[in-house]
């Protein structure tokens, strides 16, 4: 593998649901250690997109490449979502494990670490996303902040080499949302590749070293935060972002 | 950090939260279960003749009621849950075959299914064998036991795939999404993620299933199976008393449920958790 290849290679992506052509033809290459965020209005494709990269959403034509392992057969999918964490908007904390049983599930079944080792790393990330003292918790007894921390932890547990964000502050309450945008940016610091679907433009000036506009299933635009944000060169890039930043 | 788990709140504290007062120690529906014991021990003790002999002559036919009713029960969990996967399989041919086999069973009385495996299944088996020229199936002999098992099992197995798959779809999709997004396989998601909720969520109705069984499972009697029912109508044909035989069967059969009965919900509080 040449040093130059993309962590993740999208080239030409096709998606429909029935009739709605949700992704017409997109293309788009994360490079190791890249913050990407992509906004667009609601129904632009851009979750869609996300979760094609773990192919929790199959496409119907195109090519997506992952750490060098194209998405095309079932032994391939589950290889490369080992290496894939994913952040979903209703955090989606197995409901009947503590915080702690959240995080050691998947790395007993699917990484076969053993119990005192997986416990080690569990607690490690819980102290790291700011919980140690809600491990024995279950997610009922956690705010909507803390779940979602305890989310970002269950997928770090894997030693992910992706970490993707779909909506991970869209379903909180207003004060929940800076400590897990804190946790966010940690990760973007230490390196972590990451492709965050996001309206918290705070955050994309903070740590995105791109940030994709989509609309309609295409890319319209691509940019760095701040370019974006001064100078948008087209016209609904323009409209979208007065809009959700009240400009 | 000095934030710790919150202590459980003290009885007092509960007393004051509408619909959180503390559980009476003993759940009151015991009382009906002691109440119709009492009852059988007070016709066993006071009229002996006939209720004590009752007792001891049907004393296998109990033993064999409940065999039957919890061999079959644990084949159907069994049967159950693949079934239920099945139902939901994006295989269609799994999922043909699994919804074929509710639609059948579920048209069919239960009593026609039992007569037809006891009478009928025998004689499909004897007759391919004389065709095949297979000695051991041409002179296949139905097992009364067996046979029994088998109907029930056949029969509830459908309506527990029913529960089983109500169960599982009532569990949100994201949590499969979230298991195989950590790179869990389907077997592992269903295995880890989706059942244990599963069961907590099906486990009222599968104890009026349980229930059910116990009830139905005295139509084993018309297929030679010498079960409570049978027995008891065993002894009325000797001494034709039979407001006393059925009294006594029923109030045996009222044991065994109302026990149940109360096994089930004993169960559900002890597996109840928060989500």
């Amino acid at each position: 593998m040449s040093t130059t290849e993309p962590m993740i290679h999208i080239e030409n992506v096709h998606k429909h649901f029935g009739r709605v052509h949700a992704l017409r033809g997109v293309s788009l290459d994360v490079q190791k250690g890249e913050v990407v965020v992509i906004v667009g209005p609601s129904g632009s494709g851009k979750s869609t997109l996300l979760r094609c990269i773990n192919r929790l959403e199959e496409y119907d034509s195109g090519r997506i490449v992952v750490d060098g392992i194209p998405l095309d057969n079932a032994q391939n999918i589950n290889a490369v979502r080992r290496e894939i964490g994913i952040v979903f908007q209703s955090f989606n904390l197995f409901a009947h494990l503590t915080a702690i049983g959240n995080l050691m599930l998947a790395q007993r079944v699917v990484r076969k670490r053993p119990k005192e080792e997986a416990q080690k790393i569990a607690l490690e990330l819980l102290t790291k996303v700011g919980i140690p003292e809600k491990a024995w918790a279950y997610p009922i007894q956690l705010s909507g902040g803390q779940q979602q921390r305890v989310a970002i932890a269950r997928a770090l547990a894997m030693n992910p080499k992706i970490m993707l964000f779909d909506e991970p502050t869209s379903a909180l309450d207003p004060e929940m949302i800076k400590e897990v945008l804190d946790v966010m940016l940690t990760l973007a610091s230490e390196g972590m590749t990451m492709v965050v679907v996001s309206h918290e433009m705070g955050f994309a000036r903070a740590a995105a070293d791109r940030m994709i506009f989509m609309d309609e299933g295409l890319i319209i635009e691509e940019a760095t935060p701040e370019r974006l944000f001064t100078s948008p060169h087209h016209e609904r890039t323009k409209l979208f972002l007065g809009k959700v930043l009240h400009m | 950090m000095e934030a710790q788990l919150k202590p459980a709140p003290s009885e007092k504290e509960l007393a004051r939260i509408p619909g959180a007062e503390p559980r009476a120690r003993i759940d009151p529906w015991w009382w009906l279960v002691v109440a119709v014991i009492a009852l059988t021990v007070i016709l066993i003790t006071t009229k002996s003749d006939p209720f004590w002999r009752i007792l001891l002559f049907v004393r296998d036919g109990i033993a064999i009621t409940i065999f039957i009713t919890t061999a079959s029960f644990v084949l159907i969990l069994i049967v159950g849950m693949f079934g239920g996967l099945g139902r939901l399989a994006q295989n269609r041919f799994i999922h043909g075959i699994s919804s074929l086999y509710v639609e059948l069973v579920r048209g069919v009385p239960l009593l026609v299914q039992l007569i037809w495996w006891y009478f009928a299944f025998p004689v499909v088996i004897q007759q391919s064998g004389r065709w095949l020229n297979i000695p051991a199936m041409a002179n296949y002999q139905a097992n009364a036991i067996f046979t029994a098992i088998a109907g029930l099992v056949f029969c509830y197995g459908a309506y527990m795939t029913e529960i089983y798959r109500a169960g599982i779809q009532s569990i949100p999709k994201g949590q499969v999404e979230a298991a195989r997004s950590l790179g869990m396989t389907y077997f592992q998601a269903m295995r880890y993620v989706v059942l244990p909720q599963a069961v907590r969520v099906i486990l009222p109705p599968v104890g009026n299933e349980f229930i059910a069984l116990l009830k139905d499972s005295s139509l084993v009697s018309v297929v030679a199976v010498a079960d409570l029912t049978r027995r008891g109508r065993e002894f009325m044909a000797a001494h034709f008393n039979p407001i006393e035989v059925w009294t006594m069967v029923a109030l045996l059969y009222l044991v065994m449920t109302l026990f149940s009965a109360r096994i089930v919900s004993w169960m559900e509080k002890k597996t109840r958790f928060e989500r």
